[in-house]
């Protein structure tokens, strides 16, 4: 008897703890409106890819801003996320957002080993408020720590993000980060089509704008 | 009668796009300047490597198995399924598909969940309830111009095809895929033949379009192209790519059709004639004038386009720009390849077509495209029917499924190959319905506005 009694009060503890936790994070799920952008250099023209599909998850504490003007105090803040693109899903577009090459997108595909990897994952491991908004139309500035696996090889990427809650209850997500093609062993492409006249260059810059809201999810896989 | 002796001698679409290179030696003794352009590397290949859709055609006559012969040079395709209700067409397709499963009923390709993409090249009249029926069952469908012989079924496959964004649909309108158009095009819109003045085209091929069979049921249905009921003759079954090609380079839609037909030749007791001519008025006020005969062969199929400053033919895969005497110059002419046409010179229109590409690469011989027009319009439609499905795939592995609109607004947006859509399909297939009507009447008929929306 004591010992059910002893089981009972502990199970009631774990299962208030798990109210606790729950009651203070919120789940944040992928929503449509989102856009991720590659852009690169080449011997020849300036290049730039895009795709409008982030999937993923955003778990947050009680200190992330969830509203337009929410109070939030500088520091870390808990949160755990993953997110993932399709990389078939992007797409070389020209500067004014016309479709470009299916040529360079196969190139692209081919490169990033997207047969194998068919996904880009970006998980989220530290977030710390640097900034609160000015007004409610202006961003949270956060600082980020997270990995990145691109054809399946992983880098750690510290990036600066900016947080914007919305009035309909969804987050945009926005940062801009630079990367090398050749920390994630991608061979900068010298398409053959062109008789390998044309290099593109190392460095890519990485821009997204990932827009998430209270809503079921999709796990990444 | 072997049936293999039945097969409409001669009437093959591949015809429309003979090989280039005795066009090229038969044009270059008359003399024009040749528009085409220069063989797409990935084209030639056969499209992204990787890409394998599992396609099943159906409908094996003639250009059926003629579809099936170009899916086995495509590497994106692999036919899985080859159906025709008559057993004989079957067998005589299975040589080309030899890993294909060899069906008589539609329903077994429907059921089939592991073919992905369905191409119908049945009868234009039995186009409707295959199309609606494979879309319905989730497959991309490929069906062959024009889509159908009435306008209530032209509405409703292309209704279909709207109501499912997910899936692939394609009209037979193969030029609307052919690179060498797609070369033309911009250069034609640009304005460099000056104001528009006339289109003219021709179909003309010696052969009797009767199929005999010991059965005289299948005879009849041999012969459907010859039944006024189930038929829109020379004008619809012949000019409906040349007509729409017409649309595509004008940017006008047919207004009015005058038409004519007459047997002259195979008096056989046909009721449908054997040589057509047409009138077709467009909306900006030109005028393309058609005419096609199965009682001749001379000048076979080409297509003019006449300007204030300059003409354009299209025979197959090549094209020729003609200049007026006071034309303005436009300066790459002066480098361009020259052919001889009787007592013209045809100025080449062609992609590396310069004399001064030449001597940079040292003579380097550049082939007009050896592919056809349908097989550039199959590489695509797989193509897409392999991204729409990967578009749709991504999407609700990113937001899940319950937000169809979103869906719809995303595929919407998914870069595609070029190809005809279901609206310029149902439009080009209103159009010869209605020239068919012309020439049965013999009298002009106006195409209203409104009947090229869906509704």
């Amino acid at each position: 008897m004591k010992l059910r009694t002893l089981i009972a009060a502990n199970l009631m503890i774990a299962l208030a703890g798990t109210v606790v936790v729950q009651a203070q994070t919120t789940r944040l799920g992928a929503k449509p409106g989102s856009k991720m952008r590659i852009e690169g250099t080449s011997n020849v023209h300036d290049w730039q890819v895009e795709g409008k599909l982030i999937g993923g998850y955003l778990e947050v504490g009680k200190d992330f801003p969830l509203e337009p003007g929410a109070k939030a105090t500088p520091g870390k803040i808990e949160v755990k996320g993953e997110a993932f693109v399709p990389v078939r899903s992007m797409a070389s577009i020209e500067k004014d957002g016309r479709s470009y090459s299916t040529k360079m997108d196969d190139i692209m595909y081919e490169k990033m080993l997207a047969t194998a990897n068919p996904k880009i994952f970006y998980r989220l491991s530290e977030l710390t408020l640097k900034e609160t908004a000015k007004d409610k139309d202006s961003p949270y500035l956060f600082d980020s720590k997270g990995e990145l696996v691109v054809a399946g090889i992983t880098n750690q990427v510290a990036m600066p993000v900016s947080i914007l809650p919305l009035a309909d209850g969804k987050v945009k997500i926005s940062g801009k980060t630079d990367l090398k093609m050749t920390d994630f062993k991608i061979e900068p492409p010298a398409p053959k089509i062109a008789l390998g006249l044309i290099k593109t260059g190392d460095p890519v810059t990485i821009i997204f704008d990932w827009m998430v809201g209270p809503a079921k999810s999709v796990a990444a896989k | 009668m072997n049936e293999n002796q039945n097969i409409l001698p001669g009437f093959n679409r591949r015809d429309f796009i003979k090989s280039g290179s005795s066009l090229a030696a038969a044009m270059a003794m008359m003399g024009g300047v040749r528009l085409f352009a220069q063989t797409n590397a990935a084209s030639a290949a056969g499209g992204k490597p990787g890409i394998k859709v599992k396609v099943a055609v159906v409908g094996l006559g003639t250009w059926g198995r003629e579809i099936v012969r170009t899916l086995a040079r495509l590497p994106s395709a692999q036919v899985v399924a080859i159906c025709d209700k008559y057993p004989a067409s079957v067998r005589r397709a299975a040589p080309d598909a030899p890993d294909a499963a060899q069906l008589e009923k539609f329903e077994a390709v429907l059921e089939n969940k592991e073919i992905s993409a369905v191409v119908i090249a049945t009868p234009t009249h039995q186009h409707k309830d295959l199309v609606v029926a494979a879309l319905k069952a989730g497959k991309h469908v490929y069906c062959e111009a024009p889509l159908a012989h009435t306008v209530d079924d032209a509405r409703a496959i292309a209704n279909a095809a709207k109501a499912a964004p997910q899936l692939a649909f394609q009209p037979g309108l193969q030029l609307r895929s052919d690179p060498q158009r797609h070369f033309l095009l911009p250069f034609i819109r640009s304005g460099a033949l000056g104001t528009w003045v006339a289109g003219r085209a021709q179909w003309h091929k010696k052969m009797s379009w009767r199929a005999n069979s010991p059965n005289p049921e299948r005879e009849k249905e041999l012969n459907w192209r010859l039944d006024p009921a189930l038929s829109l003759g020379l004008i619809g079954e012949l000019s409906c790519h040349q007509i729409d090609q017409a649309t595509w380079f004008f940017n006008e839609k047919p207004k009015s059709v005058f038409g004519l037909g007459k047997t002259t030749f195979w008096r056989d007791g046909r009721e449908i004639p054997d040589t057509v001519q047409a009138l077709i008025e467009y909306s900006n006020g030109v005028q393309l004038s058609y005419d096609a005969t199965l009682a001749n062969s001379f000048d076979a199929d080409y297509e003019m386009f006449y300007g204030s400053d300059s003409a354009i033919m299209l025979r197959e895969s090549s094209a020729w720009l003609f200049k007026e005497v006071d034309a303005p110059l436009l300066g790459w002419e002066v480098y361009a390849k020259k052919e001889n046409f009787y007592k013209e010179t045809g100025i080449v229109l062609k992609v590396g077509g310069s004399k001064a590409l030449d001597q940079v690469q040292q003579q380097q011989v550049q082939e007009p495209y050896t592919n056809t027009p349908l097989y550039f319009a199959l590489e695509n439609f797989l193509r897409n029917s392999f991204d729409i499905a990967g578009a749709a795939e991504d999407f609700k592995a990113t937001f899940g499924d319950d937000d169809p609109a979103a869906l719809k607004d995303h595929l919407s947006k998914v870069h595609r190959q070029p190809a005809a859509d279901f609206l310029e399909g149902y439009q080009a297939t209103i159009a010869v319905i209605k020239a068919a009507e012309a020439v049965r009447a013999g009298e002009r008929v106006q195409i209203p506005a409104e009947l090229y929306e869906l509704t």
